[in-house]
């Protein structure tokens, strides 16, 4: 990795590594008497392995000018490693999460390991490390291959892919010290919030830098999708993390927002960074792979730029559908609702778009495995945002909202949708990436697919069940004109769909190891091609070599 | 604030529609729009097109 | 050659702008006008802060994730006014710096739970809800009541969360520590300060039964017992609100 460097690069690696170290020092002084010194401690202690790895790697010959004659792809690969370990790690959390609302004494009478602290665990985990890391993977990817430019240094994608893992390593060590802001999906602190705001910069920076020295004058519809994800994420990442820390010394900050202000700005957040996070950022992964491996061109690239404005623009008034019937003014729930059934057509144009490519080559998704996961995904796609206009009417989210329907509406577009597409471009790109003709095993590519089909399939079922069990108990009246189920009898109702959640969630992270395995035995096993061999000496340090992984 | 609740709620209530319409129109006509057809044809063929190396 | 890379960032930065533009106008629109909702939602001038013990307890709150299967929101149905008490009022979460209103009811619905159930209750409820409730999935949370209450920065506290519009006192500020001691050593001199400083209506009592150590427990309870008592807006007819 280091040998990859330019020596100017490695000196500036130095410098912002000491930077970092300082920083940390500074931190662990300012928050001695608070959890923020823990943090303090934990960047020191990252800022010092990065330096130690530089330095040992300082003498290694300069990197040669052939280097220009390929794309820059070691950070991917080591960001697809990570990202498959935050997603065992994210769904195993996950699983438990799930276990302990059945069995609830599995906390072993500590805080750490509390319902509430490793929820956010795993939903950031999944999210962020998992989804975050496949997108800068799979983004750096696909920047470079369809503007045909390779990226413009060495230094910069390492700094976001380590940053950004730092900021993931930050989260989630923070809830269950007991650090968080308690804004769903937006829980980090403050420090944390800057962070990410600095890899963000550099993040879209790479971008910009890349795509000025491009081919072709149009940029290819993927990057619009990479570009929205990078930029709006940006822009609700800062809003909805607006706060004062209560000192340069505590983690804890309050939000600028209160109340009912806060409400909307929360989740006019939470619901774009579903639009933005998970629906953005993987569409463009999929308008690159799923042609890609199908060998045929997208159905209508027309018809994806419809949609891409289609998304950008409505979801931005969708987010008030989370607030039906609540303090929050009427009208702003009605804008909400109508835009949310709106968004219904430019999110169908893309699942649309997406299976009228696979028209004609379904002879191949048959036999592909991993084309059948993005084929998959696609349809949960569809179905995922067809439920979500749905649940967005008031009168659906008055029996909808607070019970388990959403968690399972969610997971029908997590597993369903971002997590399938995701593995489908990984399988896609470990062959790719690493220069074999196919993954270690098909059969277990296949073996993984049917795990997560039918881990999803059981998931969502349950909590189908489940959420509108509940929601109808809730508003059951009895003969006399009293509710007639008080709150716990539909918590014993719950039990028998929470155990099948956990043996569904069981069997969606089990795959993921699966999967695992697989591409560590495809990055092992297979033999170099003989091209490659050939190739200069300090580029080629890391093809074949298990990166270690940060953030685990 | 210079502004009056009931202005700014009217505001967002109808501007909204306009825009709406603005934009889709905008976006139908530059994705229509003949001289554009050959060029996202092109693009859209070439990511299959295997080139594994950068253009320069 | 320069004027072809020129026109082709002029094409990046155009398509960032447009996004750029496109994105937030939606969220502009939506937003602006509750940043001058004051001027038409209802009022509650009875309505008082947080004591330093309730924020430190709603701190716990947060940091123990509560917020993640109880909601803080009963809506405007039928159903849930009779089972939680009157809907929800904006008013009520004014200086709720954040929001905790929810997304979900693993558990009920806690926003006026307080003086619902006794300080007792509550206590053995958290040190083990299968005791008190045999039903109950929640986790059990008895280490809050072996956790001594860290109050030297409470003065800080409430002088963040005044900077972000929640009306604290300078002499609010300066006697947070001894305030959130008092509030649960009825007995004490400090007792007084609280009563003081936050209304003769404020809760003094030895929360979690044990008068003299301030815990965790002490400060989450005093929350629990506050929450839809901090103004009585919401059991007012809605015409005396001012809609």
């Amino acid at each position: 990795m280091i040998g990859q460097l330019t020596i100017g690069e490695r000196q500036f690696a130095l410098v912002m590594l000491l930077a970092l170290a300082v920083i940390g020092f500074a931190i662990a002084v300012a928050g001695r008497d608070d959890l923020l010194g823990g943090h303090g401690a934990l960047v020191i202690l990252v800022a010092l392995a990065g330096i130690f790895a530089v330095i040992h790697g300082y003498y290694l010959p300069a990197p040669s000018e052939q280097r220009f004659e390929r794309y820059y792809d070691d950070p991917t690969k080591v960001g697809i490693i990570v990202a498959m370990g935050w997603a065992v790690f994210g769904l195993f959390v996950g699983d438990w999460v799930a276990w302990l609302l059945v069995y609830p004494e599995l906390t072993f009478d500590a805080g750490w390991s509390s319902f509430g602290r490793i929820r956010p665990v795993h939903t950031t985990s999944v999210i962020f490390g998992f989804g975050g890391n496949a997108l800068i993977a799979t983004s750096l990817y696909v920047l470079q291959r369809t503007s045909r430019a390779r990226l413009p240094d060495q230094l910069s994608p390492w700094f976001v892919l380590f940053g950004y893992n730092l900021f993931c390593l930050l989260a989630v060590t923070g809830y269950m010290m007991g650090i968080t802001q308690s804004k769903e999906y937006a829980e980090p602190e403050w420090y944390a919030d800057i962070w990410l705001v600095i890899v963000w910069v550099v993040y879209f920076s790479i971008y910009l830098r890349t795509l000025a020295r491009r081919k072709e004058p149009h940029i290819y519809v993927a990057n619009w999708y990479y570009m929205a994800f990078i930029l709006v994420v940006a822009i609700l990442h800062i809003v909805n993390n607006l706060a004062v820390p209560v000192s340069l010394g505590h983690a804890k900050s309050y939000s600028s927002f209160s109340g009912v202000q806060d409400a909307m700005t929360q989740w006019w957040y939470g619901h774009n960074a579903v639009a933005f996070f998970l629906t953005a950022g993987f569409l463009g992964m999929m308008y690159y792979y799923l042609p890609k491996r199908a060998n045929r061109p997208i159905f209508s690239y027309r018809l994806s730029i419809i949609s891409f404005w289609g998304i950008t623009f409505f979801y931005m008034w969708a987010g008030s559908h989370h607030l039906h019937y609540t303090a929050l003014p009427h009208w702003v729930q009605t804008l909400g609702m109508t835009f949310s059934v709106m968004l219904l057509v430019p999110s169908w144009a893309s699942a649309a778009n997406a299976l009228l490519t696979l028209n004609g080559a379904w002879d191949k998704v048959r036999e592909d495995a991993t084309l059948r996961f993005m084929m998959v995904a696609a349809v949960f796609y569809g179905l995922s945002t067809f439920e979500g206009s749905f649940m967005a009417i008031r009168s659906v989210n008055s029996l909808s909202h607070y019970t388990d329907w959403t968690v399972g509406h969610v997971h029908a577009g997590t597993l369903g949708w971002v997590a399938m597409i995701t593995f489908g471009a990984i399988y896609a790109s470990v062959p790719w990436l690493w220069k074999r003709e196919s993954m270690y095993s098909a059969r277990l590519v296949e073996v993984h697919f049917w795990l997560a089909v039918a881990g999803t399939i059981v998931y969502v079922f349950a909590m189908w069940n489940s959420g509108i069990i509940q929601g109808l108990m809730w508003r059951t009246y009895s003969e006399s004109g009293t509710l007639a189920y008080s709150f716990v009898d539909s918590l014993v109702a719950m039990r028998p769909y929470y155990i099948a959640r956990a043996v569904g969630g069981l069997l969606f992270l089990i795959g993921a190891v699966v999967g695992c395995y697989n591409i560590w035995m495809t990055i092992r096993t297979a033999p170099r091609t003989a091209g490659e061999a050939v190739s200069a000496k300090p580029d080629s340090v890391l093809v074949g070599t298990p990166a270690l992984q940060p953030g685990e | 604030m210079g502004f009056d609740h009931g202005t700014l709620v009217w505001f967002s209530k109808s501007f909204g529609l306009f825009y709406l319409i603005g934009l889709s129109l905008l976006v139908v006509a530059y994705a229509y729009w003949p001289s554009n057809k050959k060029q996202f044809d092109r693009v859209a063929e070439s990511i299959i097109r295997d080139e594994d190396k950068p253009w320069r | 050659m320069f004027g072809f890379h020129y026109r082709l960032e002029r094409k990046a930065i155009g398509l960032v702008l447009a996004i750029i533009g496109v994105a937030s106008i939606g969220g502009i629109v939506e937003i602006a006008p509750l940043f001058t909702i004051h001027q038409t939602v209802e009022q509650a001038p009875d309505m008082r802060v947080y004591t330093p013990l309730e924020l430190a307890g709603r701190n716990i709150y947060i940091r123990e994730g509560c917020y993640s299967c109880h909601s803080q929101m009963i809506r405007t149905l039928r159903d849930e006014v009779e089972r939680y008490g009157p809907y929800s009022l904006a008013v009520e979460s004014k200086y709720d710096h954040p929001m905790l209103w929810g997304s979900k009811r693993t558990g009920p619905d806690l926003a006026r739970v307080g003086g619902k159930y006794s300080d007792e209750w509550h206590v053995a409820h958290l040190n083990n809800p299968r005791a008190v409730m045999p039903e109950s999935i929640m986790p059990a949370y008895a280490w809050l009541s072996r956790t001594a209450l860290r109050t030297d920065d409470l003065g800080a506290q409430l002088k963040a969360i005044r900077a972000v519009g929640v009306p604290y006192t300078d002499d609010m500020i300066a006697n947070a520590p001894a305030d959130a001691y008092g509030q649960a050593a009825p007995d004490s001199p400090d007792a007084e300060g609280v009563t003081k400083h936050y209304g003769a209506a404020t809760n003094v009592r030895a929360f979690d039964g044990v008068p003299g150590s301030l815990t965790e427990m002490d400060a989450l309870v005093a929350y629990l017992q506050i929450l839809g008592r901090l103004t009585d807006a919401a059991h007012k007819p809605v015409a005396a609100v001012g809609r």
